[in-house]
């Protein structure tokens, strides 16, 4: 039994000390990266346009909901709306909506770095780590 | 029975706050020792060293980037990986890295050093310390004080080099730029007040390289500009994979032979290389030849000032209704002596609403931004 304890004390010791990875931005990112490996893994460009496009959509999607939770506080509404300007700007050059011409089936690989690249720049300066959980949370139910 | 079970809980209890202590002196002593006997190993290199290189590279807030490839990558250790060939590479050289971490602490209460220090002379590492940084205001103190403790005599006479590698440091406000400590401030004038200390006897540094996002400001480079003769910085946004280090390793072929901005232009030439191959984003990266651009900075500076005047009270309540862009594009900042001092390597996004602007002018100022505003 005491040796129990004194093991399970030493255990949450180092399970403690270990940084927690809880960081909004670094999963958004992911959620990105993740995107650009499926697109830059299928050779078929139908495919890549729709792994784009439903990785835009699911997110514009979580940015509604926590936008109607009333979640998106005053404080944080202008880089809220800037982070939802910037992915409808990314769907509608892949679409080629509001004056972008759409992306041609060649540079669908390029344009997924492109998402990648742009939004760490984006969010390395903007969304609050807590908003990028929320959000993150959505996206996964 | 109930004695001795109470003794033995007790001794279990000492021996763990025993085992915890010393593993926080364990722990918070890493790296604190030199690495050599600091004065013998600068017997044994009695040459003294004619290039001096500080670098800085902040990696307190999110420096995570992912390649092409899609691995995670670390913005601050890969750096640090590249400036440590640097130092070992330069055999003429004395280089001082600072790496600055983000707070942590070793079993929840024990806080542990929130700086790495490294030292080399001539490419031996002399020491590798952990300190502690600012924990308010930063005007690099604590990095100041481990510089005057190891930096050799001759500061005069050699040629000095300073790296910063860190996100966009803020022309004001400067809150937040530290994720550990968000009421800790940094701005461009907190910089350039720090540097000061390190010049010691010299005039300027030799050269400055801004790794980090719009460091091509009219203030920015006003400000460090009255302490480096040339700066590289990007006007725009730069990608976390910074600026290529690979041109500082051969100080003495490329630096001794040809002049300042000979070299600023090859290692400008080579960083544009890599980034315009790895990166879809826009790319800018400037050279100032700082006396040349002073007309320039002259001429504007009342306007810039007022600007970030009326941005300082603005930013408090709508702080994204101001966008960053190229001077060129506001009247009042094209004027004929903006491109004189200026060398700009520049290509545009490969997507996006700018895919097609062909051309920078190596300056980076404020403007509004009505599609925001509309927005609101």
């Amino acid at each position: 039994m005491k040796t129990r304890i004194f093991v399970g004390f030493i255990v949450m010791m180092f399970v403690f000390v270990t940084p927690l990875s809880a960081n909004g931005k670094v999963d958004i990112q992911k959620y990105f990266n993740d995107t650009a490996n499926k697109v830059k893994a299928t050779e078929n460009a139908a495919e890549k346009r729709e792994i784009l496009n439903e990785s835009f959509q699911n997110l514009s999607k979580a940015l509604d909901k926590v936008e109607n939770m009333g979640l998106v506080s005053s404080e944080n509404r202008d880089v809220f709306d800037q982070f939802k300007n910037n992915l409808q700007e990314k769907q509608d050059e892949l679409a080629g909506n509001n004056g972008y011409e759409r992306i041609p089936d060649s540079q669908l690989n390029n344009f997924s770095n492109y998402v990648v690249q742009d939004m760490e720049q984006a969010l390395s300066i903007s969304l609050v780590a807590l908003l990028l959980i929320i959000i993150l949370v959505i996206l996964l139910i | 029975m109930q004695n001795s079970h109470r003794q033995s809980t007790f001794h279990i209890y000492i021996a763990c706050v025993g085992l915890m202590v010393f593993c926080s002196l364990l722990f918070s002593s890493c790296a604190q020792l030199p690495i050599q006997n600091y004065s013998q190993v600068l017997k044994e290199n009695e040459h003294a060293p004619i290039y001096s290189i500080v670098c800085i590279v902040h990696g307190d807030n999110n420096y995570i980037y992912h390649d092409t490839t899609g691995n995670k990558l670390s913005a601050d250790k890969e750096t640090i990986t590249q400036i440590i060939r640097v130092a070992q590479q330069n055999q003429n050289a004395e280089v001082f890295i600072f790496h600055q971490k983000p707070a942590s602490n070793f079993l929840l209460f024990f806080p542990t050093k929130d700086g790495d220090f490294y030292y080399y002379r001539n490419g031996q590492l002399i020491a590798n310390e952990s300190y502690w940084r600012d924990q308010k205001e930063s005007q690099l103190n604590p990095e100041l004080e481990l510089f005057n403790s190891y930096s050799a005599d001759n500061k005069s006479e050699m040629k000095k080099i300073f790296l910063y590698f860190g996100h966009q440091i803020p022309e004001y406000g400067g809150e937040g730029y530290d994720e550990s400590y968000p009421e800790r401030t940094f701005t461009v004038s907190d910089l350039a007040t720090g540097l000061i200390n390190f010049l010691g006897d010299s005039a300027k540094i030799d050269m400055s390289i801004l790794s980090t996002c719009y460091g091509g400001t009219p203030f920015t480079i006003d400000k460090l500009g009255a302490l480096s003769k040339i700066i590289i910085a990007s006007p725009e946004n730069l990608h976390l994979s910074y600026f290529d280090l690979a041109p500082l390793e051969q100080l003495d072929e490329k630096l001794r032979i040809g002049n300042n901005i000979s070299f600023a232009k090859n290692f400008a030439q080579n960083a544009f290389d890599k980034l315009t191959m790895n990166v879809q984003t826009s790319v800018s990266i400037a050279i100032y030849d700082v006396d040349s651009t002073k007309q320039y900075l002259n001429e504007i500076r009342m306007s810039y000032t007022n600007t970030l005047t009326n941005l300082k009270l603005q930013f408090q309540t709508f702080p994204s209704i101001v966008k960053q862009c190229d001077c060129a594009e506001l009247p009042s900042y094209l004027l004929p002596q903006m491109n004189k001092g200026v060398t700009i390597f520049y290509r545009p996004a490969r997507f996006g609403r700018l895919k097609n602007k062909q051309n920078h002018s190596g300056w980076e100022c404020w403007k509004y931004d009505a599609k925001i505003t509309n927005i609101r």
